[in-house]
C-alpha cells in the first residue's frame, strides 16, 4: 500500500491526474478508447466473419489486420498502466478491475487460438466455412470482450451498481440476440433467389 | 428557438428512469463503447481495405459487414440520446447549456455530420459503385482512398472529441 501510494504521488501520476490540460488525463482516456476500438472492433469483425456473417469475405487476408489489433492492444496496455498509476490503491483493491484483466487475458487467448484455427497455416486456405472449434472460439472472443468492456466501464461505479449493470448488459444482450435471430428469420422468409442475396446473415449451417 | 430547444432536449421521463435505476447510465455507457467498437471494426476495416491494408480481400464481400457498423451506430445514437435527454439526472445541467458552450460536443457532432457527408460523397461520386468491382490484390481509385482516409480521421476524431466532452463544460 505504501508503495502504491508512492506511485500515485509520482510526478507522472500527479501530472496526469491533476493537470488541467486536456492532453493529460482526458487524452490518456481517449487513447484508451482508440485502442479499444482497434483491438475489440477488429477482432469482433474477425469473430463475426468466423461465425458465418459476410461469408464472401476470405479468411486469410484478414490476417493483415492483426498487427493493427496489436497496436490497439499496446496502446491500451500503456495508457492502462498510466490510468492505473493515478489511482493505484483504488484499482488494485477492486474485484471489478481483476475481472476486467482476466476477461482481457481470456479474450486475447481465444483470439490467438481463433487465428491459428481459422487463419493459420494448416487451416486450409480458401475455405469459406470455419470449423465448429473456430466458431466456438469466435463466440468466446466476443463474450470475453463484452465482459471486459463492461467490467472496465463499471470500475467508475461501486461494486453493487457494477453487478446490476452486468445483469442489465446480459438481459439487453440476450434480447438483442433473440431479436436478431427473429429478424434474420423474417428477412429470410422471401423466395430462394431473395434468400441468396441475404448473405449478411449466416445460413443455418 | 432557445425555448423550443430547451423544451425538446430535456426528457423528464428519461431523467426519472435514470434516477430510479442506478444501472441505466452505466448500461448506456457500455452500449456506447460496444457500439463504437463495432462501428470502427467494420467501417474502419472497410476504409483500411480501400487504403490497401488486407489487399487480398475483394471489396464487395467486405460491404456485407457494414450492417454491423450500422447496428453499432444505432447503439451509439440510442445511448448518446439518453446521455443528452437524461443529462439533468446525472449532473443537473440542462443539455441545451452543454450544447451551447461545449466545444468538444459541438466538434463531435460536426464530425459525425461530416462523416455523413463523406458517405454521401462516396455514393454521389460513384465511388461506392466503383469499389465493388475491386478484386483481391487490386487498388482502389485515388478518390475512394481519400474518402476512406477522411472517414477514418473523422471517426477517430469523434471518439477523441467524445472523450473530451466531460472536460468541456468547466465554464458552467
Amino acid at each position: 500500500m505504501e508503495f502504491l501510494a508512492q506511485i500515485e504521488q509520482s510526478g507522472l501520476a500527479v501530472w496526469i491526474r491533476e493537470s488541467p490540460s486536456i492532453f493529460a488525463y482526458a487524452t490518456v482516456l481517449a487513447i484508451h478508447t482508440w485502442g479499444l476500438a482497434l483491438i475489440v472492433g477488429l477482432s469482433a469483425v474477425v469473430a463475426l466473419r468466423t461465425l458465418g456473417f459476410a461469408s464472401g469475405v476470405a479468411f486469410l487476408p484478414l490476417g493483415s489486420f492483426f498487427p493493427l489489433m496489436w497496436v490497439g492492444f499496446w496502446l491500451n496496455a500503456v495508457s492502462g498502466v498510466l490510468l492505473l498509476m493515478i489511482d493505484a490503491r483504488l484499482f488494485l483493491t477492486m474485484p471489478t478491475f481483476y475481472i476486467k484483466l482476466l476477461a482481457i487475458a481470456l479474450a486475447i487467448t481465444s483470439l490467438r487460438l481463433l487465428r491459428n484455427e481459422v487463419l493459420g497455416e494448416g487451416s486450409g486456405a480458401g475455405k469459406t466455412v470455419a470449423s465448429a472449434k473456430g466458431k466456438a472460439l469466435a463466440g468466446a472472443t466476443l463474450l470475453f470482450w463484452l465482459v471486459g468492456v463492461t467490467a472496465g466501464r463499471v470500475t467508475a461505479y461501486d461494486a453493487y451498481i457494477g453487478w446490476e449493470t452486468a445483469g442489465a448488459v446480459l438481459v439487453l444482450g440476450t434480447l438483442l440476440l433473440l431479436g436478431g435471430q427473429f429478424g434474420a428469420r423474417v428477412l429470410r422468409g422471401g423466395g430462394r433467389a431473395e434468400r441468396a442475396t441475404m448473405s449478411t446473415f449466416p445460413s443455418g449451417r | 428557438m432557445e425555448s423550443f430547444l430547451r423544451y425538446i432536449l430535456r426528457w423528464p421521463i428519461l431523467e426519472q428512469f435514470i434516477q430510479a435505476y442506478a444501472w441505466v447510465w452505466p448500461l448506456a455507457e457500455v452500449m456506447h463503447f460496444v457500439g463504437l467498437a463495432l462501428l470502427i471494426g467494420t467501417v474502419g476495416l472497410f476504409d483500411l481495405r480501400l487504403l490497401g491494408v488486407g489487399k487480398g480481400l475483394a471489396v464487395a464481400p467486405v460491404r456485407r459487414l457494414l450492417p454491423w457498423g450500422v447496428f453499432g451506430f444505432v447503439l451509439c445514437v440510442t445511448s448518446g440520446s439518453l446521455f443528452v435527454g437524461g443529462l439533468w439526472a446525472n449532473i443537473a445541467v440542462h443539455p441545451y447549456d452543454v450544447l451551447i458552450v461545449n466545444g468538444f460536443l459541438q466538434t463531435k457532432l460536426i464530425f459525425i455530420g461530416l462523416a455523413g457527408l463523406n458517405l454521401l460523397a462516396f455514393s454521389l461520386t460513384g465511388m461506392s459503385r466503383a469499389v465493388d468491382a475491386i478484386g483481391p490484390g487490386e487498388d482502389a481509385p485515388p478518390l475512394a482512398k481519400v474518402i476512406a482516409g477522411a472517414s477514418l480521421f473523422l471517426w477517430f476524431g469523434v471518439i477523441y472529441m467524445g472523450r473530451l466532452i466531460v472536460w468541456g463544460n468547466l465554464a458552467l
